[in-house]
């Protein structure tokens, strides 16, 4: 079956997918603040469409992927056994230029399309509810709409350049969301420190772009002639590039540089768990469906540059690992219920990231569908929690909220078994995948990121259950200290019904029906990825990789430091239930080392130290010399104005005042004829003579 | 009768059926409506010219499918050439009609309204003999019949002192162009023996074989006075002159027909002389390698105006001086365009004066809409008039935008497209770097005036005599529609360029 020659239908309509949402966008852009109900309705309603049609494209490539392929070799795969459907036009060309978008269904896409509208479409649906009180409603879902759109768009496009447009627009989205409560300073400054920090990597990005463009001409992912840029691979692992890599390999590593950024790997994590300061539920759609997952997206999709440089594919890993382990030993020393849960998307992307570099791309992906679901479930559960106890975000000051929450705690428990990592929820399906991966790698030092992996298991099952122990058992610690409890967030207050204080009370169905469908999927969607000959999503999105077999070991690894974690988290704050005011039991245990991790390892104060301060003294000289500029632009500007000022004049007295004046002197008008005739026509005639005399003159007389 | 004749009048039904109705509607009026009041005059008699003009339109697509299938037809002598290319380009002219139609509907102006539409029509007959002919004779007096009218709709405003001036100081200049054009073409004619452009082209590339000298220094004295005298036309400075009063002095929808139909049909035929008949006799513009030839007339006009055009209008206070300034300016643009002297240059000219018209007829809509209700057109009248037109101010922010070069708008892939092709003429050495590089920081002083308007129409405050006036200006629904057409084909333009420029390439 060629795939040039049958196009399925869904592949034409793919532009629908993301195009609806930013029509909707646009739409309640132009609404009148007061149309809240017509906002929040279009942009569910859109959302909803763009999930079924994702739905269809998920069902086209799964028959796709069932009609037999023959020959399915190792050296098929150059010449891609994977199919794709594509979708090519031309959006201008000059001479023999031309610029060519498109768009692209093939496994990967259909995929990662259905995971994120569905979970989109959640979020929506739950906002609905969480948003309810917010003056800002209409705007809320024109910049939620913007979002989904955008990240929708950079999923089903063929083109890195629309990929890079699509990618901007989402930093642009979660900048305007993070900021959504531009009134607090910290909502504020978080959304500039996300913005600013992601824009360093997309320089990395942006440069392998040009670069990719200038090597090989194009910036289509694929092409029916099999051009595209990734189809040119083979001839640019043999270009040298810089440092020792190939030129694919320099490449690879600078479209990295964008992944880091965006999906908030070591060393450009920090700005993710500063975008809690955004409403709940956008945090959830960052973390879960949006802005983190373009990241691992950006790489599976550029996957072949990687895979052609294996220096490059090991760095990843380690980067991967590192960040792994590292934010799940802060997400344990720290108290606000959305801020473990940040750190702990840093450390599950860390695991995606390794995934990618040890060669599991399908490991990687499904483990970023998966996360999606769980996460979600899990944010959209800590937002129901907030929004039941009050806006309050410690902790330490929750405690005993199952008996009052019985949806939101069964869900959220569902959600953090399947984080940790247990049998038979998704987690464990996925990150027993990542993990066999990285320990088929290699030997040595390199079983170093397998290592690493594990002991992120252990933290991860750890600090979930802590989460648990202080927020749902025991008893209800906030009541008492509500006298000197401060309101975190005026808006969010606002946005909240005021119940009786001091008693936490389940949220509404709008917000509680999202939960249970997140917590359905995240119990069962693992199955679609059972290791042995049945693993259908491996096949599904990298066929070439054969089914590899069970690894007992690695799962029996996993699982038992999953319950060890568990374990621990019980011993520490499960078994005898913390007082109002009792501190940390952690801190006694871990003294310094405790601080050192509450302080995310002073990442914030070493970047803070230097690189600021240089960007701060930098940016002092700039000014010095911006200033002289500003003198030079200001002449300029002066001069101009004196060159116009001067044929103003000209125009309007040396030539037509006369003519003006004649006129205005006189009401008739045939007198103006008269005018005419007092020798003003002849200046012009002069004007015109000497004009044509000198050009005449200057061309062809000389 | 000679056979051939009964097929040029059949070939030329569409521009017949523009003269049916201009005839009906003057008799129309004069029997039955000559009583009634202007305003509804205005609108039966608009309704009826919009109707002859959509027959013709709807002829004339006919005939593009004609003219694609079975090839040009060509009339006697060259006189009508009816190509795919001039087909399009009369279709675009009998839309631009069509709208100036509906915006002079909403501006009813004058007691002489059926003599207004039969001169509209006239006009617009003139521009669509000039697009067809290749014969020196028949460009003429199809440029003559276009300005005439245009002298008229000028000065149709009869009881403003304005119009009439403008219409008077149109029409001299106009009448000095002929003469000089006239003078051109004749020793062209001399010198070729020849009033085919075909025919002059051969001619000249023999005369020119040398270098414009001797004989050939002849050539580029007529070369010199038709383009002095096609200057005036397209208001290039130094021969400019004349634009800003009779836009200024102009009724509105007039002076919308004057900067877009008569600008279209000109540099239509501007470009047909200079690459057909004085093909040989391009010269260079290279910087330092200036050679003799209309390549370099044209830059050098081009880069006069171009600064004459965007620094005078920064210090106008008159939103149709404003335009009127910037119609200049972009005759400069286009005309750098123009030098590219090959097909891309060709292209681009003629998608940038489809996009610049509908850019332009949809601002001069908004002004008329918004001055027929406020009673003037100078700035002081536009401040702060967001609050009572908020939609109307919208939709100049778009055009305003588009005819600043703003992407994702038409105007600035017309302007990326004129500036490209001025590049690629010459692509190793980029001789004509130094006029798009003025081009473009002119177009940086655009900004700058643009804005200006934009921020009187949006920020400040209204002048306390005016503000008495708080009721909401909206246009009437016909308006509306014209002005949506407009947007979308600046929008079309800008988003899906491809599209109408594939056609021109397809056409040329």
């Amino acid at each position: 079956m060629n795939p040039a020659t049958h196009i399925p239908w869904i592949a034409s309509y793919l532009w629908l997918i993301p195009l609806l949402p930013f029509a909707a966008a646009g739409v309640s852009a132009l609404l009148p603040q007061r149309c809240r109900k017509t906002s929040a309705g279009l942009a569910i309603g859109v959302i909803v469409v763009s999930t079924l049609l994702s739905f269809c494209a998920l069902a086209e490539s799964i028959l796709h992927g069932l009609e037999p392929h023959a020959g399915r070799t190792w050296s098929a795969m150059q010449t891609h056994e994977v199919w794709h459907s594509l979708i090519e036009f031309t959006w201008f060309n000059y001479g023999t230029t031309s610029l060519k978008l498109g768009f692209v269904l093939d496994p990967l896409t259909a995929a990662m399309a259905t995971m994120v509208s569905l979970v989109s479409a959640l979020i929506f649906i739950y906002s609905l509810g969480y948003m309810s009180r917010d003056k800002n409603f209409t705007r809320f879902f024109t910049f939620l709409s913007l979002f989904a759109g955008a990240m929708l768009g950079l999923v089903v496009t063929n083109n890195l350049l629309l990929f890079f447009i699509c990618w901007e627009l989402v930093g642009l989205a979660s900048y305007l969301l993070i900021g959504f409560w531009y009134h607090r300073p910290s909502a504020a400054a978080a959304a500039k420190k996300a913005f600013i920090v992601t824009k360093i990597g997309d320089t990395g990005f942006f440069a392998g772009l040009l670069w990719l463009y200038h090597a090989t001409g194009t910036l289509q992912f694929y092409t029916p002639d099999h051009t595209g840029a990734l189809e040119q691979v083979t001839a640019l692992a043999g270009l040298p590039g810089i440092m020792g890599l190939s030129l694919a390999g320099t490449i690879a590593l600078l479209i990295f540089c964008g992944a880091v950024g965006k999906s908030g790997q070591w060393p450009l994590h920090v700005w993710l768990p500063d975008a809690m300061e955004g409403p709940t539920p956008v945090s959830a759609l960052i973390h879960a469906a949006t802005m983190v997952a373009a990241g691992v997206f950006l790489v599976a999709r550029t996957y072949p540059l990687f895979q052609a440089s294996p220096q490059v594919l090991t760095l990843v890993a380690w980067i991967g690992a590192f960040t792994a382990i590292m934010a799940a030993t802060i997400a344990v020393a720290q108290n606000d219920i959305k801020r473990i849960l940040a750190y702990s998307t840093v450390s599950q992307l860390g695991y995606m990231v390794m995934g990618l570099g040890v060669g599991g791309m399908a490991a990687a992906m499904f483990h970023l569908l998966m996360h999606g679901f769980f996460k979600a479930l899990l944010f959209l559960g800590a937002g129901s929690v907030i929004h039941g106890c009050h806006n309050e975000q410690d902790i330490f000051k929750m405690g005993g909220v199952k008996k009052h929450m019985p949806i939101t705690f069964w869900t959220y428990f569902v959600g953090t078994l399947a984080l940790a990592g247990i049998f038979p929820l998704a987690g464990f399906w996925s990150k027993d995948e990542v993990l066999t991966a990285a320990f088929r790698w290699g030997g040595g030092l390199h079983k170093g990121p397998f290592v690493l992996g594990c002991l992120g298991v252990f933290l991860t099952a750890f600090y979930m259950w802590r989460q648990v122990c202080l927020v749902f058992l025991g008893e209800y610690r906030g009541g008492k200290a509500r006298a000197g409890h401060k309101h975190v967030g005026q808006e969010e207050a606002e946005t909240h019904h005021e119940t009786a204080p001091g008693v936490p009370h389940e949220s509404p169905a709008v917000m509680t029906v999202p939960l249970i469908i997140l917590a359905v999927f995240s119990a069962f969607m693992g199955f679609s990825g059972l290791p042995e000959h049945a693993n259908f999503i491996h096949h599904f999105l990298n066929p070439e990789h054969a089914p590899h077999v069970v690894n007992w070991f690695v799962i029996g690894t996993a699982s038992a430091l999953a319950f060890a974690g568990l374990g621990a988290g019980h011993l520490l704050y499960g078994v005898k239930p913390l007082a109002p005011d009792e501190p940390d039991p952690l801190k006694a245990k871990l003294g310094k080392l405790r601080d050192f991790l509450r302080d995310k390892w002073y990442c914030d104060e070493l970047y803070e130290a230097t690189v600021v301060r240089f960007v701060r003294i930098a940016a002092v000289v700039v000014d010095l010399g911006d200033r002289l500029l500003d003198g030079v632009t200001v002449g300029l500007g002066l001069l101009a104005r004196g060159v116009s000022f001067f044929n103003f004049k000209f125009d309007e007295q040396a030539i037509n005042c006369g003519f003006d004046g004649g006129c205005g002197s006189v009401r008739v008008i045939g007198r103006c004829f008269a005018a005419l005739q007092d020798g003003r026509v002849q200046s012009y005639l002069r004007l015109v003579a000497v004009t044509a005399a000198i050009l005449a003159f200057w061309f062809f007389l000389k | 009768m000679n056979p051939s004749y009964i097929q040029l009048l059949l070939e030329l039904l569409p521009q017949i059926a523009l003269v049916v109705t201009a005839f009906a509607l003057l008799a129309v009026d004069f029997a039955l409506l000559r009583q009634r009041d202007p305003t509804p005059r205005f609108r039966t008699l608009g309704r009826i010219t919009v109707f002859g003009l959509a027959v013709a339109g709807a002829m004339l697509f006919f005939q593009l499918g004609q003219v694609q299938a079975g090839g040009a037809f060509v009339g006697p002598l060259r006189t009508v050439v009816l190509d795919p290319l001039t087909v399009f380009f009369q279709i675009v002219i009998v839309v631009v009609t069509i709208i100036t139609v509906f915006i002079s509907m909403a501006y009813p102006f004058t007691t002489h309204v059926s003599e207004y539409y039969a001169v509209l029509i006239f006009g617009a007959l003139g521009m669509n003999f000039l697009i067809a002919s290749e014969e020196l004779i028949a460009i003429f007096v199809s440029l003559e019949l276009l300005s005439v009218c245009l002298y008229i709709l000028t000065a149709f405003h009869k009881g403003m002192l304005r119009s009439a001036e403008g219409g008077l100081k149109y029409f001299v200049f106009g009448a000095l162009s002929s003469a000089f054009m006239l003078f051109g073409l004749a020793w062209t004619y001399g010198l070729t023996g020849d009033t085919t452009l075909a025919g002059i082209g051969q001619a000249a590339t023999e005369l020119a074989k040398h270098g414009l000298h001797g004989n050939g220094a002849m050539l580029g004295v007529a070369l010199l006075f038709t383009l002095v005298g096609f200057g005036f036309k397209i208001a290039a400075a130094p021969f400019h002159q004349w634009a800003p009063d009779a836009y200024e002095g102009s009724p509105t929808p007039a002076t919308a027909f004057i900067a877009t139909g008569s600008k279209i049909a000109s540099f239509f035929i501007l470009v047909k002389v200079l690459f057909i008949g004085f093909a040989g006799a391009h010269g260079s513009a290279a910087w330092g390698g200036f050679n003799s030839g209309w390549i370099a007339v044209a830059a050098t006009l081009a880069a006069i105006t171009l600064v004459v055009g965007n620094t005078a209008a920064i210090v106008q206070r008159n939103v149709k001086r404003l335009l009127a300034y910037s119609a200049i300016a972009h005759a400069g643009y286009i005309l750098t365009g123009l030098v590219a002297a090959n097909a891309l240059g060709a292209a681009s000219v003629f998608f940038y004066i489809i996009v610049y018209a509908f850019t332009n007829l949809g601002a001069f809509g908004v002004v008329a809409a918004i001055s027929a209700r406020v009673g003037g057109d100078d700035f002081k009248d536009f401040t702060g008039i967001y609050k009572r037109a908020p939609g109307l101010t919208f939709l100049m922010l778009l055009f305003i935008l588009s005819l600043a070069g703003v992407p994702p708008l038409g105007g600035f892939f017309g302007k990326f497209y004129l500036f490209t092709a001025a590049l690629s003429a010459d692509p190793h050495n980029l001789g004509l770097f130094w006029l798009v590089a003025l081009g473009i920081a002119m177009s940086a002083v655009s900004l700058y005036y643009y804005l200006v308007l934009l921020k009187t129409m949006y920020v400040s405050d209204p002048v306390a005599e005016t503000s008495a006036a708080t009721d909401r200006i909206a246009a009437p629904p016909f308006l509306n529609f014209a002005l949506l057409f407009s947007l979308a084909v600046v929008l079309w333009t800008g988003i899906a360029p491809q599209q109408l420029l594939g056609w021109i390439e397809r056409f040329l």
